[in-house]
């Protein structure tokens, strides 16, 4: 760890704002130091290990030639991983390109004539891929088709690129990402976005991803708390879903906004080398939680290649469907939900709580449940396997797909609704339905475990109380009991498991038809523990499971809330308005479905990025105040 | 002569393009090894592998992680088509050298027919439609009126009306008679996904198509009207299906835990093939055109067989360890000379 850099921290609003000019200072010294400490990882000695990440952070600098040109020709011989290849080779041209010589060039050519990368099946891929062909046949202006693994000359790539790129961007900014805030997901968008930030040529092509990288750093400010992506999730993996600040999010809160603690993450290193500076109002959109607020998102699932459902949606001749998020954010904690559904493939986290914590390196901070579903319908709903395989292929890397301990996963029989800081969630799961039951995650770092003779159990986490009451009791297992996640999807999801996979608890709860409430409150509002208890014990709450699961229930701030499986849900007597979501709706963003516009604001300030024409307006207005 | 010509260039490492003394038509699959695939998403290898006589299975054309299929052109057999995840992957000079014809719009390619009169006119099932290029390749257009469920793992052409095509979908068998200008489903057919459409030689007007769920269903009037068939199959899902170019009574339809049904007299009577094969889950099938009677199968990760007499026995065919989307035979062209 690094210190001295990273003065703003967490949630707690400073004694008075940094200045523009403060928080960019603070960014340049966490950017050195962050190069630093990247630089130390290289083992100059061992031309067995490193990668094209620490090759092209070497060549920028200048540093251990010889080992990075060792790696450079052991990592180029037999390229693999495809767009997980390309774009760390762009970043070792664009950034190394002061030290690397005519033999490296060689070997690089060569390996771009002949290695055809596959260009993947998601949206992440894509995004690397064509940004990473851009970006190299820019450095290879005029080469004929001949020249490139896929026959097409520089031009045509270019060309094609940035096409894709520009749609990308439209579609993005207008409907909401298919793979929406993913917290480790987001290396991959920052990581391809950030080099055509850094190097691109193309002037146009360049500023649209500048204005993209904001956005994208936009969708995860508005949700973060304490350095953590909070809230419903498309695509999380165990480790990450356990112990929220392993993710590729946390690493970039710290580079971007001084969050937590420096970890060394791909993506970080990218935006290091790339002399991309954010705009301070970012930083305070990502800080400020000295007014809890609510904001809401809409999303949209991956591209459905089959079984899209009546109710999906076609854009631009593909179908998918509406994600309604919606984020509660304090600056104790933040609870965030989906509506429900399968909303993604195999790794969609509905919802989820996270408690603030200043260093959460190590802790278990988060709170969430699930029903654990897998099939052949979700697995061809998003790939094009067949309905017998599809299960089978997709667990040979997501080896807990199809396991009933799992911890993440979108079902087709869950239903939630959230209002502030309460949420409700109900399940109908049919008969024959291989794992008819709800796991709730209970971390090993929550404190005043309580399970109540009223059926309510209630704990605490950080400043945030919890209150869970099942419908339906159920039994307490560890998380651990399968051996699952210490041996899945690869070496560097599992790794460290004995660290933060072991210790926690699941609450498992069987019954075809049930459900949950879920009520957090800050510790501050209330004068104990025990006096949060009783608080919740007192508010008038029925449920019934036949013939469906429903609810009502009185907040703690006296709202009545009302959820039936497979209606509308409604506040005070009030159905929820879904058809009218807005694509960023909160006190620090702002922008309408179709619109191609998203306004940021913080205090006076107001940000517009126009992506129709490109433009980007920042205004001042000392009467908001 | 040929074969001298094949370990000549074998020895000379030009895998990656072969070619053969006079056209000839090459057993071929388009693969995916997965069996070995562990913690990880990407298959230990993939792409098409032909196979030859002395060589077994060997590898051929630019290394591809996802291959669904390939086609050559009837008249042209220089000219090659790759149906793969990228999109589509052509060589108009037997295979010495490729180009991806298609951009960001066309991906998940997964069967590609080539108009035998007019090698311009190229259509392609897609796992999110059909494409259709009037140009031999160079330039391709979205072709899905009258489809809504557009994924697509079959398509094939009338050799007697090449404009005229049917195409499997996710929620039928669909016909057009203007070269995919306009589509309509064929009701006979159940609205379920059509897997896979095969047809014999075009004087016999035998087709087949097989579905998820909706057993098999064949046709003796080039596809204008359909019965069920094969009906012990029962409402598996049938990948696979084959009719013998050389002798339409030769029929053969496979699925996942059926194996392999053979019938010998058009679709009458059919006989369960199972025993023998290395797994009841087969995914391809297909008759060698060289070889009367002689019927390859391919199970999902347990290899290839081969039968001659219909089934009763089976060989091994080698290739353990792939899943195979699509098993054939190309007309490979000789490009050296």
């Amino acid at each position: 760890m690094v210190t001295g850099v990273g003065s703003v921290h967490g949630s707690t609003p400073p004694a008075a704002p940094l200045s523009d000019g403060e928080i960019g200072f603070a960014f340049q010294a966490r950017r050195a130091a962050l190069i630093e400490q990247y630089l130390t990882r290289t083992d100059p000695t061992n031309m067995e290990r490193g990668g094209l990440h620490d090759v092209a952070l070497n060549f920028a600098q200048g540093t251990h030639l010889e080992w990075a040109r060792s790696r450079l020709r052991a990592l180029t011989a037999k390229p693999t991983g495809a767009m997980f290849w390309m774009f760390p080779m762009v970043l070792t041209m664009h950034a190394g390109e002061p030290h690397l010589n005519d033999d490296d060039w060689a070997v690089i050519r060569e390996a771009w004539r002949t290695y055809f990368p596959y260009r993947g099946d998601t949206e992440n891929h894509w995004l690397m891929y064509y940004a990473s062909i851009y970006l190299a046949a820019e450095i290879w202006p005029d080469l004929p088709g001949s020249e490139w693994y896929n026959g097409k000359s520089s031009a045509e790539n270019r060309a094609e690129a940035k096409e894709y790129l520009l749609e990308s961007i439209r579609i993005t900014t207008a409907y909401g990402r298919g793979e929406y805030d993913s917290p480790n997901y987001i290396d991959p968008y920052v990581s391809a976005l950030t080099l055509l930030v850094g190097w691109c040529r193309d002037p146009e092509l360049q500023h649209k991803a500048q204005m993209m990288l904001e956005f994208e750093l936009l969708d995860f400010a508005v949700e973060n708390i304490g350095g953590i992506y909070g809230g419903a999730h498309s695509r999380i993996y165990p480790k990450h879903a356990i112990q929220p600040s392993l993710a590729a999010s946390t690493a970039l809160a710290w580079l971007l906004w001084g969050q937590g603690e420096m970890q060394l993450n791909g993506s970080a290193l990218i935006v290091a080398l790339s002399g991309y500076t954010p705009p301070p109002l970012l930083q305070h959109i990502a800080t400020d939680r000295s007014k809890p607020y609510v904001h809401r998102e809409l999303r949209r699932t991956r591209w459905r290649m089959r079984h899209a459902g009546p109710d999906a949606v076609e854009i631009a001749g593909l179908k998918t469907k509406a994600v309604y998020k919606y984020s509660y954010v304090t600056a104790d904690y933040l609870l965030g939900s989906s509506q429900g559904g399968l909303l993604q493939p195999i790794q969609q986290q509905t919802w989820s709580h996270v408690w603030h914590e200043d260093k959460p390196l190590g802790l278990s901070n988060t709170f969430f449940a699930l029903h654990p579903y897998f099939s052949a319908l979700e697995g061809t709903m998003y790939f094009g396997a067949d309905w017998d395989t599809v299960v089978d292929l997709i667990a040979r890397s997501k080896v807990d797909y199809n396991s009933p301990d799992k911890l993440m996963s979108g079902s087709p029989h869950e239903q939630v609704f959230q209002h502030e800081s309460t949420l409700i969630g109900l399940y109908d799961i049919p008969a024959g339905t291989d794992f008819p039951h709800i796991n709730t995650f209970f971390s090993r770092d929550l404190t005043h475990r309580t399970e109540d003779d009223s059926g309510w159990i209630f704990a605490q986490g950080g400043e945030s109380y919890i209150a869970y009451r099942p419908f339906v009791a159920g039994e307490w297992r560890p998380t651990d009991w399968t051996g699952l996640l210490a041996g899945g999807a690869g070496a560097w999801i599992s790794s460290g498991h004995t660290e933060w996979g072991t210790g926690h608890q699941v609450y498992v709860s069987e019954s075809p038809q049930n459900g949950y409430i879920v009520q957090i409150a800050t510790a501050d509002d209330f004068d104990s523990f025990e006096a949060f208890v009783n608080a919740v014990k007192a508010l008038p709450f029925e449920f019934s499971l036949s013939p469906v699961a429903t609810a009502s229930f009185t907040t703690l701030d006296g709202t009545k809330l009302r959820a039936t499986y497979g209606e509308t849900p409604t506040v005070n007597g009030r159905r929820v308005d879904y058809d009218a979501w807005p694509l960023f709706d909160g006190p620090f963003a702002q922008a309408t479905p179709g619109r191609n516009e998203v306004t940021l604001r913080h205090g006076d300030t107001q940000r517009r990025l126009n992506f129709r024409d490109g433009s980007i307006n920042t205004t001042i207005n000392s009467d908001d105040e | 002569m040929m074969l001298t010509t094949i370990r000549t260039l074998l020895a000379l490492g030009l895998t990656g393009s072969i070619a053969f003394a006079q056209p000839e038509s090459v057993l071929f699959t388009a693969a995916a090894f997965t069996k070995a695939q562990k913690n990880s998403s990407i298959p230990t290898d993939a792409g098409i592998f032909i196979h030859l006589p002395d060589k077994g299975w060997t590898p051929y054309g630019p290394k591809i992680q996802q291959v669904a299929s390939a086609s050559v052109d009837p008249s042209d057999s220089s000219r090659i088509f790759l149906a793969c995840g990228n999109g589509i992957v052509r060589s108009t000079d037997g295979g010495q050298s490729w180009r991806m014809v298609t951009d960001w719009r066309v991906s998940d390619v997964t069967a590609i027919v080539i108009d035998p009169t007019d090698g311009k006119n190229v259509y392609a099932a897609s796992g999110w439609g059909l494409v259709r290029s009037l140009d031999g390749g160079d330039s391709w257009e979205s072709i899905n009126t009258g489809i809504d469920e557009r994924f697509s793992k079959t398509i094939t052409l009338d050799p007697r009306n090449p404009s005229r095509l049917l195409v499997g979908t996710g929620g039928g068998l669909f016909e057009s008679t203007n070269r995919g200008n306009k589509w309509r489903r064929i009701k006979a057919v159940p609205a379920g996904h059509v897997l896979r459409l095969r047809h014999g030689n075009a004087k016999s007007g035998v087709w087949l198509a097989v579905t998820e769920g909706h057993g098999a269903w064949l046709s003796t009037n080039s596809g204008k009207t359909w019965q069920p068939t094969a009906p012990s199959a029962g409402d598996a899902n049938l990948y696979a299906c084959a009719v013998d170019p050389q002798n339409a009574q030769n029929l053969a339809v496979g699925g996942w835990a059926v194996g392999v049904l053979t019938s010998t007299d058009g679709g009458k009577t059919w006989q369960q093939r199972s025993e023998g094969l290395p797994s009841p889950n087969v995914l391809t099938l297909a008759y060698d055109p060289n070889n009367p009677g002689k019927l390859w199968a391919a199970s999902f990760e347990e290899g290839t067989v081969w039968s001659q007499d219909a089934g009763a026995t089976w060989q091994d065919g080698g290739l353990d360890g792939a899943l195979t989307n699509d098993l054939g035979f190309l007309t490979l062209a000789d490009n050296t000379r």
